[in-house]
């Protein structure tokens, strides 16, 4: 089986719990939560960096999806969906504990391939995101580690686009002041 | 581990723990909702009554088996059909897989291939009642089959559809059980 071939499959498979769930079947339902709900709770963690809240924002990501799955369209990805009710979530509760920062708009544009000039251990990159304000590793987790355009990150992030940019210019200044090394991106 | 791309940072982490139980919790007031919707109502409540009604044929079949045929059950009983106890696992095969599940199937399968035999050794009576219970089931399954066709995600009626394969199940396994007992059937 091509790789096509099996995400293909794994679309219409997903389609069809989607459709399931829509009509109420809360099992379907649950095995669209147990696909999805690592990637979703590493996008809570990293986005709010702590592991109670993340918990929350994931529960209340899935409520929410439950509640707002007949204005999904099946067409979309489940995936892609429930990250924007992800960070939505997450930025919801960490709007409750401080004010949003703002940053001049940027016109940097990359395809959102970060690479380092030398190999780092994971923990310490880690520790590098970790370390980031919130606005700046928010469009860095989106962007440069879910693959999302420009365009999508700042949507779900609810800025501008050339905001976006500049937030992933300033994260990208950051990470190479505190690994010590460039950080390119293509 | 070492990497050079922001890409290749591991994105899936599992929760620190099941995180499913809460959120069941929480949607489940609005699944019942979902099968309460105007117009599904009415089928609703047919649906309850014939899978009540299933119910009904079974345990009168089942409590007439086992008084009739099987004197021993109430010893260890405790209101508790023996031949229940003597088919474990019948209740645990059938889940929400039923369908699917090859266990299930073949035990379904293997009953249904002795019970013609297993009938024709009955009492006229009992017979009959046999056949009325399964016939009511069968109604009943094929209804809620036609309901889950138009409306494949009702949790509720995947409940009773499942409580009714269950209720089959066990009438069959009565059967086979009280005549393999050699207590005249």
């Amino acid at each position: 089986m091509t790789q096509a071939q099996a995400q293909s499959e794994r679309v219409d498979w997903e389609a069809g719990l989607v459709n399931r769930a829509r009509a109420g079947d809360t099992r379907a339902f649950e095995r669209i939560y147990r696909e999805h709900s690592g990637r979703v709770y590493g996008l809570c963690l990293r986005m709010t960096r702590d592991v109670q809240l993340a918990e929350d924002c994931v529960q209340e990501t899935f409520i929410n999806a439950w509640r707002a799955l007949g204005r999904f369209e099946t067409r979309s990805s489940i995936g892609t969906w429930l990250h924007r009710i992800a960070v939505n979530v997450s930025l919801a509760k960490r709007r409750k504990g401080g004010q949003v920062e703002s940053l001049p708009e940027d016109d940097e544009g990359d395809s959102g391939e970060w690479t380092l000039e030398t190999p780092v251990e994971v923990r310490e990159i880690e520790a590098a995101i970790d370390a980031l304000p919130d606005g700046a590793r928010d469009a860095l987790v989106l962007h440069a580690l879910y693959g999302y355009s420009h365009e999508e990150a700042a949507q779900m992030l609810g800025l501008a686009e050339g905001t976006c940019k500049a937030q992933l210019h300033r994260a990208r200044r950051l990470l190479r002041d505190r690994l010590g090394m460039e950080v390119s991106a293509a | 581990m070492k990497i050079t791309s922001l890409r290749d940072l591991p994105l899936d982490t599992a929760p620190p723990r099941d995180l499913w139980p809460q959120i069941a919790a929480q949607i489940a007031p609005s699944a019942t909702d979902t099968a309460r919707v105007p117009g599904a109502a009415g089928r609703m409540v047919r649906m309850r009554w014939l899978a009540a009604a299933a119910a009904v044929g079974f345990l009168a079949i089942g409590m007439w088996v086992d008084r009739s045929f099987l004197p021993h059950a109430k010893v260890d009983g405790g209101g508790q059909s023996l031949i229940t106890q003597a088919t474990p696992g019948a209740a645990a095969t059938v889940d929400v897989a039923y369908v699917s599940d090859p266990r299930y199937q073949r035990q379904r399968a293997a009953l249904l291939d002795s019970l013609q035999a297993r009938l024709n050794a009955l009492p006229p009576g009992t017979r009959a009642k046999v056949l009325a219970s399964l016939d009511t089931i069968g109604k009943a399954k094929q209804d809620l089959e036609s309901a889950l066709g138009k409306n494949p995600g009702n949790a509720l009626l995947q409940e009773l559809l499942v409580n009714t394969y269950q209720d089959e199940m066990r009438v069959l396994a009565d059967v086979h059980n009280a005549s393999t007992a050699g207590e005249g059937i």
